[in-house]
């Protein structure tokens, strides 16, 4: 598929293609991106395999692109882990290696947050990030206080087993095992990297942030408790909001100086609120960690989870071309009516469309699709972030592709 | 003494405080079925209001966690069993351990008279199966976040087939990756993806007035 071009060409060619999209430009073809925590590779892999043997997800990631070359493929065969990376904010060598949890980092410190193929699940499903409460609303002052030290100190000792006892020859060891984990799997993402640009595919140079209070929800009080908070304490998750700003920016500037330009953000909580709610517990310093990164020459790849609609206004409050918005079940045609011009936009491809339409459909989809959004550019065409199931029929995913390289052309 | 139409308020409203201390109230001089029945009128308007787009998940939330704390005060205090209009077996299915939504689902469902049979999350098929077996119901309901759920469902709906309970139960499927292509692939009676349609659904599916 590499045609006559030589794989230093097509990645220089794919990676200008994204850049100008992002860029709010029309490059030569609207990009085709994919990002995968691993299911549609359960194609050539188990998922025991693809989280704990790197050297299997890297080729069964070659054979991905070989059958399907796509602009970009994002592989993250690992579960959320940024709490770690919060652990050690100050750390920029150390934080965003173990911002993606990884298999064998489980086995290093047996955390909570997580449920592994080949531990404690079934050698074939697909990880499980079950999350927990591990802090009480008692201590939101604690939190607010100093929340790097107080996640090393209290979060980490309940939600992860090996670190129970802090100081404890077990608990050391553990750190020693994570650190050494953790530069495998740097050693694994270059290699990674390395990889799909020699058969032509380059990758986003990423690094990672996060919303302040999904960073509550998902890792201190549960989703739900976080809500109840937000009802029932209104200022103490307000002012640990705050408090989380500082390091959640450390961690997205981390890898500034090895060339990182986007910074991942996945949200979890925006569907949840009401626009007031939004306005007052989310957004604020949602905004603030992008804006900084922004005035720092990082953009944001925001991931808006669920439905987006009524919140889509509140993008409008940053600056232009501030980042990619790259949205999941929110219309993309709509977000290109209200943001065009304004913010890149990403997205379009629903799941369930390519598990269970005909190649024909989808084609169809494609081109009624990007006869609305590929005008004037600033138009990126991807399904949602783990979204494509094993199950998918080959057919159908070389339809997709085909279908870009047929309607997606300036 | 308080009325039952000022619960019905603070509950719409949801004023968390006054909900509790109004029930603690009545509940000691007003039949705990009437206080269900206020409750029940209560979450139909906040599903109006969700419905509408003047509430979000996070008020449904907070509704089902009111509610919650309500039937802890009342359901001691009931003597005997109010009749269910019919039996819900729900779970998430295998693979999948997302439930807030079908716990909201759940909430709704018992607020409106089902007796809900809730098997938990990463539920297998034969857990589907045993539990309609054991609890006889009207109606199974399935949760799924993630779109691999959809292939999760579609094999509970093949082993009831298998087990020969196919026909004896609707299947209604709920969540947020399910839509018509869903329902189509997994061979259940219906769907939705809000928890408000899906109380309706399921009781036009056992012939009832939505
Ligand atoms: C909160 C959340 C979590 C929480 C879950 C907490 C919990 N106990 O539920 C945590 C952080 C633990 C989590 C973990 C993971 N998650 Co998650 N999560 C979400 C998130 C942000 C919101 C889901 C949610 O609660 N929605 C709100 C509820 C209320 O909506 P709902 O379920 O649709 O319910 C409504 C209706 O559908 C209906 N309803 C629900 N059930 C039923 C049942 C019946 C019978 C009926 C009639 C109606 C009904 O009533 C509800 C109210 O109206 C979504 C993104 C999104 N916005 O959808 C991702 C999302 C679902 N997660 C996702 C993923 C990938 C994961 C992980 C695998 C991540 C990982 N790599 O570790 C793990 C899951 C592990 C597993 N095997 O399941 C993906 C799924 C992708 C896909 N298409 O498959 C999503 C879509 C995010 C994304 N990447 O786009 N997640």
């Amino acid at each position: 598929m590499l045609g006559s071009r030589s794989p230093e060409e097509l990645v220089k060619e794919r990676m200008e293609r994204i850049e100008k999209a992002i860029d709010l430009k029309e490059p030569n073809r609207v990009p085709l991106l994919i990002f995968t925590c691993g299911d549609i590779l359960r194609k050539y892999a188990t998922g025991y395999e693809l989280y704990f043997n790197y050297d299997k997800t890297r080729e069964a990631s070659l054979r991905f692109v070989s059958e399907f070359p796509v602009d970009s493929l994002g592989v993250v065969t690992a579960a959320e882990g940024f709490v770690f990376s919060l652990a050690f904010a100050d750390y920029p060598d150390i934080a965003p290696s173990i911002r993606f949890w990884s298999g064998p980092m489980h086995d290093a410190l047996l955390d909570r947050y997580t449920r592994w193929p080949g531990r404690e699940l079934p050698e074939d499903s697909i990880l499980q990030f079950i999350g927990g409460q591990f802090m009480d609303v008692g201590e939101y002052a604690k939190l607010s206080d100093n929340p790097v030290a107080f996640v090393n100190e209290v979060i980490l000792p309940r939600s992860c087993v090996n670190l129970e006892k802090p100081g404890s020859v077990k608990a050391n060891a553990s750190l020693i095992k994570l650190g050494v984990e953790a530069s495998r799997f740097l050693k694994f993402l270059g290699d990674l990297a390395v990889d799909l640009a020699r058969a032509g595919v380059p990758s986003l140079p990423l690094t990672f942030a996060y919303t302040p209070l999904d960073f509550i929800g998902d890792f201190l009080r549960y989703p739900t408790g976080a809500l109840l908070d937000v009802r029932r304490y209104p200022d103490r998750v307000k002012q640990a909001c705050e408090a989380l700003v500082d390091p959640i920016i450390k961690i997205g500037l981390s890898l500034k100086p090895a060339g990182a330009k986007y910074a991942f953000i996945p949200l979890h909580l925006n569907e949840y609120l009401s626009p007031k709610l939004y306005r007052e517990f989310y957004w604020p310093t949602l905004r603030k960690v992008i804006e900084t990164l922004y005035d720092q020459g990082i953009k944001s790849l925001v991931f808006f989870e669920g439905w987006h609609d009524v919140h889509l206004e509140t993008i409008l409050d940053l600056p232009k071309g501030w980042g990619i918005a790259y949205f999941e079940k929110t219309d993309v045609r709509k977000a290109k009516k209200i943001l065009g011009g304004h913010t890149c936009i990403m997205g379009g491809i629903p799941p369930s469309m390519l598990l269970q339409e005909t190649p024909d459909k989808i084609k169809e989809y494609v081109r009624d699709l990007l006869g609305e959004a590929k005008p004037g550019g600033g138009f990126i065409l991807a399904p949602g972030v783990a979204d494509i199931p094993k199950e998918v029929p080959l057919e159908n995913l070389k339809a997709l592709i085909e279908a870009v390289e047929e309607y997606g052309r300036y | 003494m308080p009325s039952l139409d000022e619960l019905i308020e603070a509950f719409v409203e949801l004023d968390e405080g006054r909900v509790l201390s109004l029930v603690e109230k009545l509940i000691v001089e007003i039949p705990p079925p009437d206080i269900l029945e206020a409750c029940r009128k209560a979450t139909v308007t906040i599903g109006e209001r969700f419905e509408k787009g003047e509430y979000f998940l996070s008020e449904l939330v907070y509704a089902g966690e009111i509610f919650r704390r309500i039937m802890d005060i009342v359901l001691p205090k009931l003597r005997e069993e109010v009749k269910p209009i019919a039996t819900i077996v729900l779970g998430t299915v295998e693979g999948d351990i997302h439930d807030i939504g079908k716990n909201i689902f759940k909430a709704f469902a018992e607020a409106a008279g089902f007796k809900v049979v809730d098997l938990g999350v990463d539920t297998s098929p034969d857990r589907f199966v045993e539990a309609v077996r054991r609890y006889n119901p009207e109606i199974v309901g399935m949760s799924g976040l993630l779109t691999i759920a959809i292939e999760s469902m579609r094999r509970v709906v093949e082993a009831l087939k298998q087990a020969g309970l196919r026909d004896r139960v609707k299947i209604i499927i709920g969540g947020g990756r399910v839509d018509k292509y869903a329902k189509r692939y997994t061979g259940a009676d219906d769907w939705a993806d809000n928890a408000m349609l899906g109380v309706r659904k399921c009781k036009r599916l056992i012939g009832l007035e939505g």
